[in-house]
């Protein structure tokens, strides 16, 4: 965005921390008040980034991030656990009397469905997504993560902003911060809520937090558009010319007597921005012009209507990543609803029949896009991620046969540019229960996504209301083990 | 000083020194480790406390905490770090002076000199452990730091060569001289119609109407003789009036609503709209009106009940504490569950800490405050202060009034208690009759109850188009079928080609009121009873499902279940239909039954007895059973009426734990030293500190607080309002992060007028009217905002104040002037605010911004019903806070966004009809009207230019698009 170039990209890097440690010579003055020289060096707080561009040479140019929310069960997905099939029935040791989100718990519980090794890795993961069974060598696992919350909509702001309360800007806001925008034209940071609504804790989700509102995450999804951006239906395109070189006439008198108020070019430059999107993005959400072959391999026209709108999705998403949209935050269901597990993947109680609803609706997509951006070559400068809030307990929840939410271990992955494939790093236990070999934090996730993107993780900070904000919190280690 | 005292004094000083000598040679020792003393507190505490002591202090990395003499003598990991008078032999020196500590920031020469210094004289520490928060130092502030020192007096600056009009007020004479240091100059008086437009914003939030400008410019002219020169006196008039508006506590109230991060739904997962905080929100409007005391506010914030018990105009205060996001999802994890209060305690305690001190408090949840000297004690002390209010709805009216109301609801109860019982022992004669006849009944009900793992039907072939289930009740309540869940029903074929015919595939169709999901609608719908799938369920809002086949048909069979596999044991059971009857149609019209629950046995005792009594009760029961249910329902119809006083979101105060203790890391699992409540350390000595006891009484705490903060000896609070005001009068406040006091912060542009706002205000008992007044009529406030290349050179924030800066309308002025100039804004106070979005619940709540406004909402901005995680056209769009913290500046972005829904939304173009409507009405053709838009918008005249592309586009395209290009104008938005 043209404003962004003034004051987001161009600024002078100006750490507080050092910019501190240089003024601060002097303690007195410190404590008295700055000097003018001071004065003049400090910006308005709130208003630009530390970053000339990125810190060293990054692998990713953009970033896909893939969420299931309601807490997709690792135990059932992505980390085979023999000994939960074995000890299936039996209780889990040393927690017989743990009280997890819902309660009670009862005994371990097998996965309904096996895991079934696949790609030359041999990687096992769950017989009900045949299609991304394809895709494991190219996947990083994280097998050992764990949240700060076991509650869904506090578990999905942490898992996108680094932080369980609302107000901080998610991954993508931070990077549109840190990168901005390649394409003048569309929107830095999408997001793409599910048909079926948007996910726990809502907007939030893709919130720009404390950062300058043009880098919060923009709606759109393939049913429905960027609000305001169709010319009203009762203005025709003469009356809107008339109207626009009017006021163009007004500003530029305006602005012509206020020279040295940069806001007004900007906001003239908004205006103009404003119309090349509403040429540019209808034409990235017309999914008519890819070939019938694409559209079946994602699964538009499926029978199943469910799986049909993620695939719209999806092939949106990767449209809008072909014309360097920076971040990309595509969801697969979505929120909490009137049964635990009918909107998302928070299987409280009839484990089998919600996956084998939502498996296949996110399986075929999901594979599809992965091959399709593989084939456009897209992947070697794409980062994709696959995301959900924590993971689920290897015991059924008591007289249900579902499992309870599982903060204390969980799997994610990554996959494309920068990252070497078919590894898994770390470890629940063996029954899956809570992250035990080389344990990671969500922070040391971004720590690594802020890596290939070229970005150090410490050094991408933003005051707000008495420190310097980071997306890593106070934490965060590069997971060097799945860069390749 | 005459001389012969002089020499007194000289003779008297010198008599001193040879005294002095005296002592110190008698008592060499003392005076040694009094130097050793000094040097120790002067120079060597503040450099390790800066340098060393935030991993090697309370964090004691490495295991060596150098706070005090024995901890640092005992050495850490590596074994003893100071050997007393030799430096080179210490590794404590020896990792300084080799740069390796602290880590990646060396220290200067000089500062290893002062440790080689130390050591070689003994390495003294006191008795006493080195505060680490007592020193500012390169890292951190410490008590000595610049805003917790007392206010200064006000002394006049040089500003010779000020003009006359610069020199009268204090204000203008501390920018002025500021100004002359830099060489720079204020910039001359704005013009009439230029102090008038930004007055009436800065305080009303609103534009000035023609005939505000009409007469502000004839008194101009009447007192001046000149066009545009601003009037002494009418300028002073203007300010007064603009003050005495009820628009102004609309304006400025909204601001305070942004620092204590007002917001009408709780956030989080559930983010469920509140209703009843409105209030709140009418009272800081109110109380800005009247100019009510800041420091009365203050105090009514955080104790509202206290200062004003039964009054609810007064104790709905304390929704500043709860009106906070916070998580309200149930969570049975007893660990977690401890977290997430701790979470909202300590959003109450950052918003406290924030919005009056100007500190963030909440940075020393998990450890002491990295920058600031606030310990992990003092948060958990306020911590304490805080521990008996939970978030949620308190009556408030007179306590009599109160008390009655609780004694009435208490005898109602005991009332129905008592009708229950009555209609119990009628029923139970009913019930005894039945189980008498237990062997008929028997006979009657042979098949086996109904299960939620599935029910078949089976009855004679008939035809039928159309089937339908009736549900007279479910388990989980005998009197109602509503909220029955099924995962598929099924209709057989009779015959040989049997088949399940309810099937969308086989063109039949469901219907049946269901549980609705407004953002995903079918969520719940009937057809998920016929999508041959034994996995999503209907969920019936009713107590009729009925599915019309593809055709007709003959059937002779009926299959239906809530639980089919039993893996949802529970929910099951209770959603499952028990008592039902299947009826079959070929028109749907008329209906004949072919099945029911009815021969099937009860699924428990209470569904059989149900089944007594309405099966044996007599007459005569029936009808004193009736009478009783009404008595029932008019007590229940009593117990539903409202309070005769307000039931609102001020939080429910609850005792407060027995004994609080610092929470180790912020865990609250961890339990470190007990703490009381008490007064923070960082202010001593010059606040009366307070320390209560552990069992002090909930209310008595906040008390404390509030009058703590508002001391008169505290510096800090004051400070902190004073910059606040010049924040939101000049754009940038004279601290440029208003929430922030400490070292992160910004210091001071002009820390002399910053103390001498907070001492003014402190003068006029804490009333902000008369602080708005003084700083309105500076020069400094009246300067035009015409720039000048040398100052922009050298101060392009404009933090020195060489003019007045310009600003962008915030999202409340944009809107509101849209609705002004359209001559449809609605100035009704108060009440219930009016919403921009759908406001969808389904277990969570989902905010859907409207296409359309629709006129109920044209009300001014501060009015709506501002939600958490809510994007609303227009509002969000220009910078209107979430505020999820307290907000105390907001951003001033330019986006795409802002340009797509100022220019496409309806609400523009409905603003731009109602602005053509008006020109129409106030002016007869196209020019005059182009002038009156011009006026209304702009305060100005149309150049000819102007008036003439003006001309054009309405005589092409209407006077709408003449208006919508207006509204979207930068002049309207921008103020110089």
């Amino acid at each position: 965005m043209p404003e962004q170039k003034t004051s987001a990209h161009r600024a002078a890097n100006s750490d507080r921390r050092s910019f501190f440690a240089r003024s601060l010579g002097n303690v007195t003055t410190a404590m008295m008040g700055l000097g003018f020289a001071e004065l003049l060096a400090e910006e308005t707080p709130g208003t630009k980034s530390l970053l000339t561009g990125p810190h060293f040479p990054a692998k990713a140019k953009r970033v896909l991030q893939i969420f299931c929310p309601g807490a997709a069960s690792h135990v059932d997905l992505w980390e085979h656990k023999p000994e939960l099939e074995k000890r299936d029935g039996e209780p889990l040791p040393g927690e017989e009397n743990f009280l997890s989100f819902q309660g009670k718990n009862g005994n371990l519980m097998r996965s309904p469905w096996p895991f079934v090794p696949a790609g030359e890795s041999g990687k096992r993961i769950t017989s009900l997504l045949p299609h991304l069974q394809q895709h494991v060598d190219r996947i990083a696992f994280v097998h050992s993560l764990s949240s700060k919350s076991n509650t869904h909509g506090p578990g999905c702001i942490f898992m996108n902003t680094g932080h369980v309360a609302e107000g901080f800007p998610a991954a993508g806001a931070w990077l549109s911060y840190a990168l901005g925008s390649e394409n003048q034209n569309l929107p830095t940071y999408v997001a793409i809520p599910d048909i079926r609504g948007e996910p726990p804790n809502g907007k939030a989700n893709w919130a720009g937090g404390f950062l300058p509102a043009q880098h919060q995450g923009i709606m759109l999804s393939a049913h429905r558009p960027i609000r305001n951006l169709q010319r009203p239906a009762d203005i025709d395109t003469h009356a809107e010319t008339g109207a626009r070189d009017f006021r163009q006439l007004l500003n530029a008198r305006h602005a012509a007597l206020r020279s040295e108020n940069s806001e007004l070019a900007a906001r003239m430059a908004a205006y103009e921005m404003a119309a090349r999107m509403q040429l540019s993005a209808p034409e990235v959400a017309d999914l008519t012009s890819e070939s019938s072959t694409t559209h079946t391999l994602y699964g538009t026209d499926h029978p199943n209507q469910l799986l049909a709108a993620y695939a719209r999705n999806c092939m949106l998403a990767r449209r809008l990543l072909e014309r360097d949209v920076r971040y990309v935050n595509l969801y697969c269901s979505s929120r909490a609803s009137g049964v635990d597990g009918l909107l998302n993947w928070d299987a409280h109680k009839t484990l089998k029949l919600d996956y084998e609803r939502h498996c296949p609706v996110f399986d075929q997509p999901t594979a599809a896009l992965i091959s399709d951006l593989a084939q456009r070559g897209m992947l070697d400068d794409t980062l994709v991620l696959w995301t959900t809030e924590f993971g689920r307990m290897p015991t059924h929840q008591a007289s249900t046969s579902g499992r309870d939410h599982n903060p204390d271990g969980f799997t994610c992955w990554m996959l494309g540019a920068g990252v070497r494939g078919g590894t898994s790093y770390g470890a629940t236990d063996p029954f899956g229960r809570r992250s035990e070999v080389d344990p990671a934090t969500v922070w040391d996730f971004y720590a690594t996504v802020l890596h290939l993107l070229g970005l150090d993780h410490e050094q991408l900070t933003y005051y707000h209301n008495g420190l310097n904000r980071r997306l890593t919190d106070v934490h965060g280690h590069v997971i060097r083990q799945i860069i390749s | 000083m005459t001389r012969p005292f002089k020499q007194i004094v000289l003779q008297l000083f010198s008599l001193c020194v040879v005294f002095l000598c005296v002592v110190v040679f008698a008592d060499q020792v003392d005076a040694e480790s009094d130097e050793r003393e000094i040097y120790f507190q002067q120079q060597v505490a503040p450099l390790l406390s800066g340098q060393c002591l935030t991993c090697h202090g309370s964090e004691q990395k490495g295991e060596l905490d150098l706070r005090s003499r024995a901890t640092a003598y005992a050495g850490g990991e590596s074994g003893s770090v100071l050997t007393p008078g030799k430096p080179e032999e210490s590794l404590l020196y020896e990792h300084v002076s080799s740069g390796a500590m602290p880590p990646e920031k060396p220290l200067s020469a000089e500062q290893i000199a002062i440790l080689h210094r130390w050591i070689e004289g003994g390495a003294y520490y006191p008795e006493e452990p080195i505060d680490p928060l007592a020193y500012s130092s390169q890292t951190r502030a410490g008590y000595d730091w610049w805003s917790l020192q007392p206010l200064k007096r006000f002394e006049t600056e040089d500003v010779k060569e000020a003009s006359p009009l610069w020199k009268m007020s204090p204000i203008d004479r501390l920018i002025h001289s500021r100004l002359q240091q830099e060489n720079l100059r204020p910039s001359s008086p704005a013009t009439a119609t230029t102090i008038l437009r930004r007055a009436t914003y800065d305080l009303t939030g609103l534009p000035p109407t023609p005939e505000e400008l009409k007469d502000f410019s004839v008194a101009c002219l009447e007192e001046t003789g000149q066009d545009h020169a601003v009037g002494e006196q009418a300028y002073t008039q203007l300010i007064d009036r603009l003050l005495a508006s009820p628009r102004y506590g609309e304006r400025w109230g909204r601001h305070w609503l942004d620092v204590v991060r007002f917001a009408e739904s709780n956030g989080f997962e559930r983010n469920a709209i509140i209703n009843n905080v409105w209030p709140f929100r009418d009272y800081v409007i109110r109380s800005f009106n009247e100019d009510k005391p800041f420091d009365r506010l203050g105090r009514e914030h955080l104790a509202g009940d206290q200062v004003g018990p039964g009054n609810p105009k007064i104790e709905i205060g304390t929704a500043f504490l709860s009106c906070g996001p916070y998580d309200d999802v149930s969570n049975q994890d007893p660990v977690r569950a401890a977290q997430i209060r701790a979470d909202g305690l300590d959003e109450i305690i950052r918003t406290t800490g924030e919005s009056f001190l100007g500190l963030t408090v909440g940075c020393s949840r998990c450890h002491d405050h990295k920058f600031d000297p606030i310990s992990q004690k003092d948060y958990y002390q306020f911590y304490a202060i805080f521990s008996g209010i939970r978030h949620g709805s308190r009556f408030v009216g007179p306590l009599d009034a109160r008390k009655e109301y609780a004694k009435k609801k208490q005898s109602l109860g005991e009332k129905k208690v008592d009708l229950v019982e009555q209609k119990s022992a009628i029923e139970a004669h009913s019930i005894a009759r039945g189980e008498a006849q237990l062997a008929e009944y028997a006979q009657q009900w042979k098949r086996p109850a109904a299960s939620p793992q599935g029910n078949e039907e089976r009855f004679d072939p008939v035809d039928a188009k159309y089937v339908r289930m009736k549900i007279e009740s479910k388990q989980g309540n005998p009197r109602t079928g509503n909220g029955c869940m099924l995962q598929e029903f099924e209709i057989w074929r009779a015959g040989e080609e049997a088949s399940n015919v309810a099937l969308a595939t086989n063109g039949a169709s469901a219907k049946g009121k269901a549980r609705r999901a407004r953002d995903f609608e079918g969520a719940y719908g009937p057809q998920l009873a016929i999508d041959g799938s034994y996995s999503a369920r209907w969920i019936g809002y009713g107590d009729t499902l009925t599915i019309q086949l593809g055709k007709q048909e003959t059937i002779d069979r009926i299959f239906f279940a809530t639980d089919r596999t039993g893996a949802d044991e529970q929910r099951g059971r209770e959603t499952s239909p028990c008592e039902y009857r299947i009826e079959i149609s070929l028109d749907g019209k008329t209906w004949k039954q072919v099945a029911s629950s009815h021969d099937r046995k009860p699924v428990n005792d209470t569904h059989r007895n149900i089944r007594f009594i309405r099966s044996e009760a007599t007459e005569e029961e029936e009808q004193q059973r009736n009478e009783i249910y009404q008595q029932i329902s008019q007590v229940d119809r009593e117990l539903d009426r409202p309070a005769p006083f307000p039931s609102w979101w001020i939080g429910d105060l609850v005792d407060p734990p027995k004994e609080q203790h610092v929470f180790l890391r912020g865990d609250p699992q961890k339990k470190g030293p007990s703490v009381r409540p008490a007064s923070p350390r960082f202010l001593e000595p010059q606040v009366m500190a307070f320390d209560l006891s552990a069992e002090a009484p909930e209310s008595n705490r906040r008390l404390a607080l509030a009058e703590w903060i508002f001391a008169d000896g505290n510096p800090l609070t004051p400070r902190v309002l004073a910059n606040r005001i010049w924040h939101y009068h000049f754009g940038s406040g004279l601290v440029a992060t208003p929430n922030d006091f400490g070292f992160m912060g910004r210091r001071p542009s002009h820390p002399g007028l910053l103390d001498y706002l907070a001492q003014r205000l402190q003068q006029e008992d804490w009333r902000l009217k008369p602080l708005h007044r003084e700083i309105m009529l500076s020069q400094t406030y009246r300067q035009s905002g015409t720039a000048n290349p040398t100052a922009l050179a050298q101060d392009a924030n404009c933090r020195l104040l060489w003019r007045f800066p310009p600003r962008r309308l915030s999202s409340e002025e944009i809107r509101d002037t849209l609705l002004r100039l359209a001559d449809v804004l609605q100035l009704k106070m108060g009440g219930p605010g009016f919403r921009l979005y759908d406001y969808l619940v389904d277990n969570v709540s989902t905010y859907v911004p409207l296409d359309k406004h629709n006129a109920t909402t044209y009300r001014r901005a501060v009015y709506h019903q501002n939600v958490r995680a809510m994007e609303v056209d227009l509002m969000s769009d220009f910078d209107a806070p979430q505020c999820a913290f307290s907000t105390p500046r907001r951003d001033n972005t330019t986006t795409p966004l802002q340009a797509l829904s100022l220019w496409n939304h309806r609400f523009t173009l409905d603003m731009a009809e109602q602005f053509a409507a008006r020109l129409r009405h106030e002016a007869t053709d196209s020019s005059a009207q182009i002038e009156r838009a011009f006026l209304l918008a702009f305060n100005r005249k149309a150049d000819a230019q102007e008036q003439s592309a003006g001309e054009r586009l309405i005589t092409q395209h209407g006077l709408p698009a003449f208006c919508r290009a207006v509204l979207n104008t930068n002049e309207l938005i921008y103020l110089d």
